[in-house]
């Protein structure tokens, strides 16, 4: 049973024809679901619509991009909707602030909160979703969601333009990752835009997915400045304490970490650590804790939520990174929006990130991070660090959310403009960019996908799918006396008088 | 009785749609599904039938047919007892109540009363049924233990399933007979 909200159908219900009407662009060959697009083409605007197997209540760095990146969307007139796969109680339909609109589709998770993909299942929901919110652009994101691959996949049978965001790096050596590139290159290959979020990760996007660098654009992530503001009162200046946000996982670096935390603290005895987060690799802490006794001096706070970051960030000095491999890197932005100093490993997309004189950059090797931060801790001891506030001014307008709203704008407005590939066309590029043995299989999965997608046209047509009332974008319905009692009463005598006439009946 | 729009139900199916005022405060809304087809009762029957002798021949066995007579008699009686539901009336009477009836094929009528103080709001809501995603009118069940909270989800129209330009109808003059009473 889906959420009880109801403001979104007390307001005056547009008919769907009033967007159907028009016809001035020629219908292509899936017309049923690319048809009722036209007024969204015409008013400039998109019908979005983000499939991720990550979002809220997970929590995560590609879970906050898609939830800020699209309430930045809503403002800027779009129509956006979410899609990803039910979290436990939470599934059905549910409304986030500005009636941003996420459906929890019931599809198994496999593993990791990723949906296992036979590359057909998910299609009968995701195509009742596409079609009844009139999408125009689906963008999917993150690599490791398969939900978002079978999006992809669907939206390009049904005719719709894609997108897809790169949230991570991947390696080229081992055997898995072998295996994941041959699928990123077959879902990659006939995709209309990528965006990554650094030029590292760009770079790494192209050569796995053996792309066109033209198709791929570069748009970081952000932070809410606003959220993340320098506190230097709640820090305790008789010591220097080192912050540590991040899970505790292999792939964040905690080994490294655990080695940094004995030799630094043997050499400086007002030295303190914070760590933050939550994983499988605590456990590498707490045996470091316990061997050295530094239980007064390295405090494990488990997993925080997202609105106590910065309760935890102002309380330090020096903020640490020990990621081994990073595409963008969100937390050294958070803790210098702080006013904290940085350091970090460079690794990845990382020195991108900041400027040279707000982070210090090492190898990732304990030795080389030990060097980085002893430089900092005489620095911060003689008092030449730059003021928090100083750094959060020079860091709050670095990476705002409204200007990388404005960015994916612009690529969804080019990625509009291209067309969409005919299935005999994408079948010759499926063959011809993904090799002989995976280009004839994954072409073969395409036939058979078009195949059960117009048995369910037969089945369950698209006409007989009613439109969905647009809670955001050009024809929104939030808002309209939401929630009040007295607004209820007057829309309820509007439709009153609207209605009398339709319900004149007979006894 | 009167309705000149054209109404079906998420199938496509036709059902007729019809709404009667008795009085500013009492309105009664009945939605009718087809009559079951007499053509889906052969295929049902032919296909049990057909089972039924391909068992016979492999098995020899006289009980495999007796067995489809059966199965086809309660197959029919249970279907059109328990399943098949020729017409669903919602009953709004403001200040008292609604009554939620539907009437089976069979003839057998069940009927539910919810008061009006137990009722919090009349609402379209969207679910997720049979891999679609549908809308549904429910009506949602005051929480006594919290003033704001939601208690229950009574749907309603489950078996005909009408179609969301039906649902609003029915909506909105039964937001407006909720809203006339204080």
């Amino acid at each position: 049973m889906g959420q009880k909200r109801r403001g979104n159908i007390r307001s005056p219900v547009s008919t769907p024809s009033d967007t159907h009407s028009s016809s001035e662009i020629p219908p292509d060959k899936n017309s049923s679901s690319t048809s009722s697009c036209h007024g969204y083409l015409q008013s400039g605007k998109h019908s979005i619509c983000m499939v991720s197997d990550f979002f809220y209540p997970n929590m995560g760095g590609v879970e906050s991009h898609i939830y800020q990146l699209s309430q930045c969307l809503i403002e800027r007139g779009h129509k956006v909707v979410i899609v990803t796969h039910a979290y436990g109680e939470r599934r059905g339909v549910r409304y986030l602030t500005n009636g941003l609109k996420v459906y929890y589709l019931p599809l198994q998770v496999m593993y990791n909160q990723s949906t296992a993909t036979t590359c057909f299942h998910s299609l009968p929901l995701l195509r009742c979703v596409f079609v009844r919110e009139r999408i125009t652009v689906v963008h999917a994101h993150s690599s490791f969601s398969s939900m978002a691959h079978d999006a992809l996949f669907h939206a390009k049978t049904m005719g719709l333009n894609t997108m897809f965001t790169d949230h991570s790096l991947f390696g080229f050596a081992d055997l898995s990752s072998v295996l994941t590139n041959k699928l990123l290159t077959v879902s990659l290959c006939d995709t209309n835009h990528i965006v990554c979020v650094s030029y590292t990760s760009k770079e790494n996007t192209v050569l796995r997915a053996a792309l066109d660098p033209y198709i791929v654009s570069v748009i970081p992530n952000a932070v809410d400045p606003t959220d993340f503001t320098p506190d230097p009162g709640r820090r305790d200046d008789n010591k220097i304490t080192i912050v540590v946000v991040s899970r505790l996982v292999y792939r964040k670096g905690i080994d490294l970490l655990g080695g940094i935390i004995p030799e630094l603290c043997a050499k400086y005895p007002d030295l303190c650590f914070l760590i933050g987060g939550e994983g499988p690799k605590r456990l590498v802490l707490e045996e470091v804790r316990e061997k050295y006794q530094l239980h007064e001096r390295v405090r494990l706070l488990g997993a925080l939520d997202h609105k106590d970051v910065r309760d935890v960030l102002v309380q330090g000095h020096i903020f640490l990174n020990t990621s081994l491999t990073e595409a963008f890197c969100m937390a050294i932005v958070e803790g210098a929006s702080c006013g904290l100093q940085v350091v970090s490993t460079r690794v990845g997309g990382i020195p991108e990130v900041l400027p040279d004189e707000l982070v210090t950059l090492c190898e990732p090797t304990v030795s080389s991070l030990c060097d980085g931060l002893e430089k900092v801790i005489t620095r911060q001891r003689e008092g030449k660090v730059p003021p928090p506030a100083a750094i959060h001014r020079q860091v709050q307008h670095l990476y705002t959310w409204r200007n990388v709203a404005e960015r994916t704008e612009k690529v969804y407005d080019q990625a509009c403009r291209q067309p969409v590939l005919p299935l005999p066309a994408r079948l010759r590029r499926l063959r011809s960019h993904c090799g002989a043995v995976a280009g004839s299989i994954f072409s073969f999965v395409a036939v058979i996908n078009f195949l059960f997608l117009l048995f369910l046209q037969w089945l369950y047509p698209s006409h007989l799918i009613d439109v969905a009332m647009d809670a955001t974008g050009p024809g929104s319905h939030w808002g309209h006396g939401f929630g009040k009692e007295e607004s209820k009463y007057t829309d309820a005598v509007r439709h009153d008088v609207a209605d009398r006439r339709r319900f004149k009946c007979k006894k | 009785m009167a309705e000149q729009e054209e109404f079906t139900d998420i199938n496509g199916n036709p059902i007729q749609f019809s709404c009667q005022d008795f009085s500013p405060f009492c309105r009664e809304f009945t939605v009718s599904s087809s009559k079951l087809s007499l053509l889906r009762v052969l295929m049902f029957t032919c296909t049990v039938w057909l089972l039924a002798y391909t068992g016979f021949y492999l098995t020899q066995n006289t009980a495999v047919l007796s067995a489809a007579i059966m199965v086809t008699l309660l197959g029919m009686l249970l279907h059109i007892h328990f399943v098949k539901v020729d017409h669903e009336t919602l009953l709004i009477v403001g200040s008292l109540g609604v009554q939620l009836s539907s009437a089976y094929a069979s003839g057998r009528e069940s009927t539910t009363f919810i008061e009006m103080s137990r009722i919090k709001d009349i609402v379209i809501n969207e679910a997720i049924h049979m891999q679609r995603i549908i809308y549904y009118l429910c009506i949602l069940l005051k929480d006594h233990t919290e003033p704001d909270g939601v208690s229950s989800v009574v749907p309603l129209f489950q078996s005909s399933k009408p179609r969301l330009n039906c649902l609003v109808q029915v909506y909105r003059s039964c937001q407006e007979i909720i809203g006339q009473t204080p």
